[in-house]
């Protein structure tokens, strides 16, 4: 509807396909490929094996795939329920609080999450609260890091949810309690998977304060793709990178069906 | 998939509510009790986030030496090591911002506005890159543009050279694509979601009184995209500025940025206080630029 | 059991919405909350309900002062423009979840739920959820959700704007029919709409800026109407300023009789006229002018007439050998079809 010649069309198309390409196709592709490969020296990668794959799902990286999934579910679940009780509390507040309450619950976005993980190290290596060494200081920076997140996306669903349904089931007698687990969470599931499967993706991707905190017996995928690329394992980083990229995205997919279903508008 | 994360990711570019119509606003009840329910969530905040952080900044002003003192700033601001990472962070920032502006406002316009089949494809392929980390880039990169990767290697088969001539992953310069390549998608989310608003019938009026593309993006689509821009320009911003995983991956010793020193001076020097300061000014810097993002973006939702 | 607004003052941030209210409805009546948007109407009905909180008055049900009860606690039904059905929920649940959240037993949930049902003539949807529904039966269950809790007060915020027009006057009856078999039940019913407002309610209240400007009977309100807004809100008037005669009043050069009690001679006031009651040709109460424009509706047709430098509307059957733009023509009315207001705003 902007360009309305076929010829300055396709010029468009074939720009917008030569940046594209290299840009954001060829990327994952590569890293697709180098997973299958032992060598690459030249345009196309050679050596073509399986191997890279056999290391990245046994012993070390199917630990650190285990230990990835379960932190990203326990970071996951604990700032959902921590960022929708915060939205829901404050989206029942006064105008000047809830303004505070939403700008203390989003500055973990604006810190550097290097930060984060620097702050965290700090406040947990000193007793009364001395759990440096411990598998909880990863989950507790993941969990600080992806509340931020689920806060803002439920509280933007909460914005846009019609107050008139809380009203009118106000209005038939029910009772605040009633109103929320019966009306307005479930009108709210749609929002919370999303939000779910966005902490998730970034808890399963997250490197930066990990890096500053992770004991040696809970090493995240992350962390094993870094640690492989440094000593120069480059096609076993790929596959495992691989490997981290899918349990993301059969999460995500999981958790879109879910979503689908819960929508029912 | 893709909509879970398209969904919640509209939401760091838009955070503005729809719907102008006047929030009929419940009887306000004690408000006490709605405090009381505010303060579990705080609390638990307060404790694993705020307090930390706290002791952050008491950090900075206490040197190994004992005492209470700026000596930690000086020291760090006199050392040519921070004032070259503050160079480089704010820089590649910069420029990275730039570069994902208009390669992200050109993107967005062709899937928007000269829509081809598989539109709709790329932009959900937009929405699961946006789900992957951002360190796959220098991954991906390191095998696209390094010693020995595709394109180098593509030269020497060709040219029969010892060396390929691209050799800039190491520098700053492999960290800028990098940080182009991943957070243009930051910008064309917003930007996508701005020109679906956009009446196409403005379009075709312009166009039908006998403006051309470019007089169109310029005075009819640029306007209406510039909130949008301007939100996720500044939300870019923030993220380039606080950048790890792509500068670690690049694993050059030539570029250091401010979080990077901050990684360095307390995992491997064991210099607390000095990355204590380091971490002042690298929040500082951050989130006033992020408070700035979220002032123009609520802007551009009204 | 009735409502009764006494003084009710509503304000957002300082901006006054409904300023001091005083309006009685009687148990088992309907009233219609009539004005234009912004005027205050829906804000008084969301003060009964419990969603608006007076700055200042008492709101009564009954005997009962429910000003600081919140809504769940007032025992009110209420349907909205919007319908807000449960969209999570299938249509009998949508009508039990009051019943459900006063913890009625769950036989009588069914047997209700069933009668609300029933009587909105939507049993055979049950099952459905709303999504599957269209406008008209999503309405209808509302006011089955409404019902089911066997409310004393029936509030109804422009029930019908959703709707279209062939749709709006079929549910209008139904409502008139639902009425009728719950005598006891006191309505508020909020619309700008003056033919839905005549049609339904026993009483009209008509609100503008904030304020009630009239309240009476349709017939009433239609017939001697009190004020210049009611007039024209209601069933569309022509206003013409007059001074105050002797015998009538003038206007311009045009000497009019009209029933002048209570007016003192040589007061400015308005004259009000229904545009059906003028007629074309000579006759009691002349006025002639100009022709400036004609619209053909169908079965009348509108004339718009200048005279002295006042726009004055006749509607008229259609007529089969219309006036040119420009003629001259001459109306008039009956004296008796006129009344004198007080001036308005609209007087100079």
């Amino acid at each position: 509807m902007l360009v309305h010649s076929r010829k300055a069309k396709w010029a468009v198309w074939a720009l917008f396909l030569l940046l594209f390409v290299p840009l954001f196709a060829l990327p994952l592709l590569v890293v697709l490929g180098a997973s299958f490969a032992t060598n690459w020296s030249s345009v196309l990668p050679s050596g073509l094996t399986a191997a890279n794959y056999q290391a990245a799902t046994r012993g070390e990286a199917l630990q650190a795939l285990t230990t990835s999934l379960v932190t990203a579910v326990t970071a996951s679940l604990l700032a959902l329920a921590a960022g929708t009780w915060a939205a829901l509390a404050a989206a029942a507040l006064g105008k000047r609080h809830r303004k505070v309450m939403d700008a203390l619950f989003v500055l973990p976005v604006a810190v550097p999450s290097v930060v984060v993980g620097l702050a965290i190290l700090v406040a947990f290596s000193q007793p009364p609260m001395l759990l440096n060494g411990t598998r909880w200081i990863v989950i507790i920076a993941h969990t600080v890091l992806v509340t931020a997140f689920a806060h803002q996306s439920v509280s933007a669903a909460i914005t846009r949810l019609d107050p008139a349904y809380e009203q009118a089931a106000a209005s038939l007698g029910a009772r605040p309690a009633h109103v929320l687990f019966r009306v307005k969470l479930p009108l709210l599931l749609p929002s919370l998977t999303a939000a779910a499967g966005l902490c998730f993706a970034l808890s399963m991707g997250e490197l930066s304060a990990t890096m500053m905190l992770y004991p040696p017996d809970w090493t995240p995928l992350p962390v094993l793709i870094y640690a492989s690329t440094d000593r120069g394992a480059l096609f076993t980083g790929s596959a495992i990178a691989v490997v981290l990229m899918a349990a993301t995205l059969l999460v995500l997919f999981a958790v879109s069906r879910i979503r689908t279903r819960a929508s029912y508008r | 998939m893709t909509e879970a994360v398209r969904e919640v990711r509209a939401v760091r570019g838009r955070p503005g509510a729809p719907g102008g119509s006047r929030r009929p606003s419940t009887a306000p009840r004690p408000s006490a009790t709605r405090l009381l329910w505010a303060l579990p969530p705080v609390a638990l905040l307060a404790l694993v986030f705020l307090y930390p952080l706290a002791l952050v900044v008491q950090q900075s002003f206490q040197p190994d030496t004992g005492g209470t003192s700026v000596q930690p700033y000086a020291d760090v601001f006199a050392s040519e090591a921070f004032r070259e990472a503050l160079w480089t962070t704010v820089w590649l920032a910069l420029g990275s911002t730039a570069g994902c502006l208009v390669l992200g406002f050109a993107l967005a316009l062709v899937i928007a506005f000269v829509p081809f089949p598989g539109a709709r494809a790329v932009s959900r392929f937009i929405d699961v890159f946006l789900s992957f980390p951002s360190f796959l880039i220098t991954l991906a990169l390191l095998f696209i543009y390094g010693t020995v990767g595709m394109a180098n290697g593509l030269w020497t088969d060709v040219t029969g050279a010892a060396e390929g001539p691209f050799q800039f992953l190491t520098t700053p310069w492999g960290v800028l694509l990098a940080e182009i390549t991943y957070f243009t998608p930051f910008v064309m989310r917003p930007l996508l979601a701005a020109f679906s608003q956009l009446d196409t019938a403005q379009l075709e009026a312009a166009s039908s009184l006998g403006a051309r593309a470019p007089r169109i993006i310029r005075q009819v689509v640029l306007p209406e995209a510039l909130p949008a821009l301007a939100a996720g320009g500044s939300l870019v911003l923030v993220l380039c500025l606080n950048e790890f995983g792509i500068v670690l991956f690049t694993g050059a010793k030539g570029v250091t940025t401010l979080p990077m020193l901050v990684y360095g001076k307390a995992i491997l020097e064991s210099d607390y206080p000095g990355a204590c300061v380091v971490a002042v000014v690298n929040v500082l810097i951050s989130v006033g630029l992020y408070g700035l993002y979220r002032v123009v973006s609520r802007r551009a939702g009204a | 059991m009735g409502i009764r607004f006494d003084a009710v003052t509503v304000a957002y941030d300082g901006n006054v919405v409904l300023d001091a209210l005083d309006l009685t409805v009687a148990p088992g009546e309907v009233m219609a909350l009539l004005g234009p948007s912004g005027s205050g109407k829906t804000t008084a009905l969301r003060a009964v309900a419990g969603f608006v909180r007076p700055a200042s008055g008492r709101v009564f049900l009954g005997d009962r002062d429910v000003t600081d009860l919140p809504p769940h606690r007032r025992g009110i039904g209420m349907v909205v423009q919007q319908y807000a059905l449960f969209p999570h929920m299938r249509v009998e649940d949508n009508v039990a979840f009051g019943l459900k959240a006063r913890k009625v037993p769950r036989a009588e949930i069914r047997t209700r739920v069933a009668e609300a049902l029933e009587m909105t003539g939507m049993g055979a949807y049950a099952r459905r959820h709303p999504r599957e529904l269209s406008g008209g039966q999503q309405q209808r269950v509302a006011i089955a959700r409404a019902l089911a809790i066997r409310p004393d007060v029936l509030l109804l915020d422009e029930p019908l704007s959703a709707l279209d027009a062939q749709l709006r006057s079929g549910m209008l009856a139904e409502l008139a029919r639902l009425h009728r078999e719950l005598p006891d039940v006191s309505i508020l019913y909020v619309t700008h709409d003056q033919v839905e407002a005549l049609t339904l309610a026993d009483r009209i209240a008509v609100m503008d800026k904030a304020k009630l400007r009239a309240c009476g009977t349709p017939r009433e309100l239609y017939r001697a109407p009190t004020d210049e807004f009611t007039a024209s809100f209601v069933g569309g008037a022509n206003l013409l300023p007059v001074t105050v005669g002797a015998t009538g009043v003038r206007l311009g050069e045009a000497e009019l009789k009209a029933d002048t009690a209570g007016a003192a001679v040589g007061a400015r006031a308005t004259l009000c006229v229904r545009p059906h009651l003028v007629g074309l040709g000579e006759g009691p109460n002349r006025l002639t002018g100009t022709l400036s424009e004609i619209q053909w509706r169908g079965a009348t047709h509108r004339l718009y007439v200048e005279v002295d430098g006042h726009r004055v509307m006749a509607d008229l059957r259609e007529l089969r050998d219309p006036p040119g733009l420009g003629d001259e023509v001459t109306l008039h009315f009956a004296p008796d079809d006129a009344v004198l207001l007080p001036a308005g705003v609209g007087h100079d």
